[in-house]
């Protein structure tokens, strides 16, 4: 089944929508442009969604904040490894992965965290971790 | 009498885990809480003291007597502790 520009895509790691685009398909492997998690596609009666592939992995996690990176211009520093290091701990103690220098383990705070997702890097060059940083 | 040292952390925090390395390195005694790991009912004090300490939820939270440094800061630790 196809779909239409006109038709959004919900993503379950940032609980928001995006655009469909043209040429997507269910089946199809795409990257929520709002976190970066790769996702693929699912129909169903209540509309689009995604999918989250490899999750619970290692995999997932790289893979979604080196795309969010990359969508929004933003670089990493020496304590990536470590923070990693600490979403891998939130995925084993708390389900998910949630900011490792937060308590709250809600859907606002699955990494990249909705500060971040809204423009928290802009104001302040960099995520309330450490993580990503402002290119440059 | 050396002051009494006590960190807030949490296990997951990277800053948290080189302050506790600091503290270790440095050989001093000190009593570590990390607050995502305690029952509810520990917990809730834990935020509560450090919302009173800090006035947020920030974490590592480290006490020296009435010295109160907020997040990984080896300069500040070492000038409360006297190093």
């Amino acid at each position: 089944m196809t779909g239409t520009t006109s038709d959004r895509v919900y993503c379950p790691v940032c609980v928001a929508r995006f655009r469909f685009e043209d040429g997507w398909q269910e089946g199809a492997f795409v990257a929520c442009p709002i976190c970066g998690q790769r996702l693929r596609l699912v129909r169903s009666p209540e509309g689009w969604s995604g999918e989250r592939v490899d999750k619970g992995t290692e995999q997932e996690i790289r893979s979604r904040v080196e795309e969010f990176a990359r969508i929004r211009g933003y670089r990493f520093n020496d304590m990536k490894e470590e923070i990693i290091e600490g979403l891998l701990g939130k995925l084993k103690r708390f389900g998910d992965f949630y900011c490792p220098c937060r308590m709250q383990h809600v859907p606002e705070f699955q990494c990249p965290c909705r500060p971040t997702r809204g423009g928290d890097i802009e104001r302040n060059g960099r995520c309330y971790c450490g993580f990503f940083w402002k290119g440059d | 009498m050396a002051e009494k040292v006590k960190v807030y952390a949490l296990s997951t925090c990277p800053y948290c885990k080189r302050t506790k390395r600091f503290l270790e390195e440095q050989k001093i005694a000190h009593e570590c809480v990390d607050v995502d790991l305690l029952d509810d009912e520990s917990q809730d004090k834990a935020l509560d003291e450090i919302q009173r300490l800090t006035g947020r939820q920030s974490f590592p939270v480290v006490v020296v007597g009435d010295t109160v440094i907020v997040g990984h800061d080896e300069e500040k630790l070492r000038t409360a502790l006297k190093l």
